[in-house]
């Protein structure tokens, strides 16, 4: 049976009816149309399906639409400030982090949520933060410098 | 895309409902918490439960409370919530440093210590520790409640000793004694991602700052069908004084403890060397610990 759930993304509230079998991957992209989170593995080992989830980065594949009912999410649709990147985007892009885009939004998201809890990481604690996403064109030395860039201009 | 078979979603707001509807379906219903375990085996075809009920919403379920002698951990307290606690990190070291190497950090924001436990996978992380430091589980179900040791309560792969009609709801660790120290050992392929190809928990006791081992407590993991004690390598350490030969002769005696199995992840042979290597690491470095270097 349906159930009737209230979704708040990227700050605006969405009303939708899902099966309990759908994940929030699925939703996002399905019924929301926000495309953006990408569905790789479906089984919580790639990240391409990053969201954030009430503060805390998570693998949206395996999290079920119902579950999260009322809450937060994040997506990388709305890291942007309209027309203006938001300072991890513009430091992968000009980084050159960028080669297919799929783990993007991911590494993105991942990023983001490290940089507002530690604004200054090492290079471990950044490699450790994205180590739950996966980027098969393996451009992992362009994206930890973009990362650390983002870090600078974002102090400033 | 894996797509998950139907099923009924039931959210309760309190422990009594949750109980009472687990009782209800009979054998049908199944708990959800993190989902990262469950979802990935109903995605895969192997589970279809009738109906997942989700604790997410009862209070009280996923903080850390003291006790009289020690912490009971909530059972859906997420792991880097878990990472998150000072307490943690100072008194039960071992724990944290087992969390901090589950899954990835994204895996870590949903997996919850309750479903590692239950879910109960020979390579787990987090049983070795507890197991070291002594937990106790307890289990809910309607009207009743029960305490089992964690060594009792798994049985082996993806087995336990939980009723279908029972919740675990927290976990019972002592706060440990004066000079103890413990590790935990985890060897992986990659720092990420990763189950482990052996693993090893520590826990040691001296009766003094200078003194004998008073209770020592060795686990291996990945090595046998559960988390398992090195029983000779345990009675070999306890009442002596902690030398660097004492410790090689547990370690050695450790490795004729296990039983493991040859896979894609490690031979049988490599498995038993590595538990002789780690059990050493781990004593000495559960020895420094006491020693505060
Ligand atoms: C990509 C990936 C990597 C992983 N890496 C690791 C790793 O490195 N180390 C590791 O140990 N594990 C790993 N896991 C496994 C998993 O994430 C952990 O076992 C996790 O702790 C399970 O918790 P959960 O809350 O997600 O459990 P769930 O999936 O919600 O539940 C697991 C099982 O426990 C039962 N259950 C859960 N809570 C309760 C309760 N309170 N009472 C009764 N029954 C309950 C459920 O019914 C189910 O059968 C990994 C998983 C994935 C997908
Ligand atoms: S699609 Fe979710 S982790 Fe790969
Ligand atoms: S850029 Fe292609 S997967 Fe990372």
């Amino acid at each position: 049976m349906k159930r009737i759930i209230t979704l708040n993304v990227n700050e605006k509230e969405y009303e939708v009816a899902v099966a309990p079998n759908r994940t929030l991957a699925q939703v996002l992209r399905e019924d929301l149309n926000l495309l953006g989170t990408k569905i790789g593995c479906d089984m919580g080992d790639c990240g391409a399906c990053t969201v954030i989830l009430d503060d805390r980065p998570v693998n949206s594949c395996l999290v079920l639409a119902v579950q999260a009912n009322e809450r937060k999410i994040t997506t990388i649709e709305g890291v942007a400030d309209g027309p203006h990147l938001h300072p991890v985007q513009q430091a992968f892009v000009e980084h050159g982090a960028i080669q297919c885009g799929f783990c993007s939004p991911g590494m993105i998201l991942s990023a983001k949520s490290l940089l507002e809890k530690n604004s200054k990481p090492t290079e471990y604690e950044i490699r450790e933060a994205l180590s739950g996403n996966l980027c098969r064109c393996t451009g992992y030395q362009k994206i930890v410098e973009a990362v650390k860039a983002a870090s600078q201009t974002m102090k400033k | 895309m894996h797509l998950l078979p139907k099923f009924d979603f039931y959210e309760a707001y309190d422990m009594g409902e949750a109980c009472k509807v687990l009782a209800e379906m009979k054998s049908e219903g199944k708990i959800i918490a993190g989902g990262t375990d469950i979802m990935v085996n109903m995605k895969k075809g192997l589970l279809s439960p009738k109906c997942l009920i989700s604790l997410a919403r009862i209070p009280g379920l996923s903080g850390i409370e003291p006790t009289s002698g020690g912490i009971a951990i909530g059972s859906n307290l997420i792991v880097s919530k878990l990472l998150e606690f000072d307490l943690i990190r100072k008194k039960y070291n071992l724990l944290s440093k087992a969390a901090s190497v589950l899954g990835s950090p994204l895996i870590r924001n949903r997996a919850t210590i309750g479903g590692n436990i239950v879910t109960a996978r020979p390579a787990a992380d987090l049983p070795p520790p507890l197991m070291a430091m002594g937990a106790r589980v307890v289990l809910k179900s309607k009207g009743k409640e029960r305490e089992l040791a964690l060594d009792d309560f798994l049985v082996g792969p993806g087995q336990t000793k939980i009723k279908s009609t029972e919740i675990l709801v927290s976990i019972i660790v002592d706060e440990p004694p004066p000079f103890t120290g413990g590790d935990y050992i985890k060897l992986m392929h990659r720092n990420a991602l990763e189950i482990a190809i052996v693993a090893v928990a520590v826990q040691i006791t001296l009766d003094g700052p200078d003194g004998s081992i008073k209770n020592a407590r060795v686990i291996l993991s990945s090595v046998a069908p559960k988390a398992i004690h090195a029983v000779s390598a345990e009675k070999v350490l306890i009442g002596e004084k902690p030398t660097e030969k004492l410790f090689k002769k547990a370690a050695a005696l450790a490795s004729t403890d296990c039983t493991p199995i040859t896979d894609i992840r490690g031979g049988a042979q490599y498995r038993c060397a590595m538990v002789e290597t780690l059990t050493h690491r781990a004593l000495s470095a559960a020895l420094r610990q006491i020693k505060g270097k």
